[in-house]
């Protein structure tokens, strides 16, 4: 099997890990009822009741699937 | 004629691609709508929309051709006597693609595909309302504006006389 002949130096290590980088989502900014909500485009949205029980996914207007 | 898919076939080779394909439009006829992978409902669409145009067409080629891809003959009898004229309006776009999150598991895509059997509702034209729309109220606008603007003149000119004649009857 093949084997690193030396020890990969801390500085390296660092160099490659630098280069891990998140990526914010494009978020999409709804306002109702005067709440401001982001949410992913083109998705289903949870529909919840008042106490904040997830009921069923929803998208333009049509129910899609049970949660 | 639907696209061919690039990359990689579902499952292990093409003949497994084909079963699977097969078995998921199945259920889907069986069930009018499915939760699957966005990757797998976006093969199954053309494939599943295809089988539908030969429901349509309903003679007995048809149906036999549905009976070497659909094994279950129920699902084959539901798709060409209930499915079919539910769609008989439409021309193509049976099913639709709603993406619904990713699964918990494996963080994989997840979507609902589903049969449309709504009536066809058709698209009104929107270009005509929109320009009758653009019209009105510019033209509006314009009788108001013309219709502000005379009576503060008319009152700007009499106050003009009559501070000139008060400035007469003071001399």
């Amino acid at each position: 099997m093949a084997v690193p002949k030396r020890k990969m130096s801390r500085s390296n290590t660092n160099s490659r890990r630098s280069q891990w980088k998140a990526q914010a989502p494009a978020l999409v900014k709804t306002v109702e009822n005067g709440k401001v909500t982001y949410s992913l485009p083109h998705q289903a949205k949870v529909v919840t009741d008042s106490a904040g029980t997830p009921l069923f996914l929803e998208y333009k207007g049509r129910k899609v699937a049970d949660v | 004629m639907p696209k061919p898919s690039k990359g990689a076939r579902l499952g292990g080779g093409p003949a497994h691609e084909r079963l699977l394909l097969n078995n998921l439009a199945a259920a889907l006829f069986e069930h009018k709508s499915i939760t699957t992978t966005f990757t797998k409902a976006k093969r199954l669409q053309p494939v599943a929309e295809r089988y539908v145009t030969f429901a349509k067409r309903g003679d007995l080629a048809a149906r036999r051709r549905m009976l070497g891809v659909i094994t279950d003959k129920g699902i084959v009898h539901e798709l060409f006597t209930e499915i079919a004229p539910q769609v008989a309006e439409r021309n193509g776009g049976y099913t639709r693609i709603t993406k619904i999150g990713n699964r918990k598991g494996d963080n994989a895509p997840m979507a609902v595909i589903e049969l449309v059997l709504e009536p066809v509702t058709p698209k009104k034209k929107a270009a005509k309302p929109a320009a009758e729309k653009a019209a009105a109220p510019v033209a509006e606008e314009t009788v108001e504006v013309v219709a502000e603007e005379t009576p503060v003149v008319a009152e700007e000119t009499t106050e003009v006389v009559a501070e000139e004649a008060a400035a007469e009857e003071t001399k």
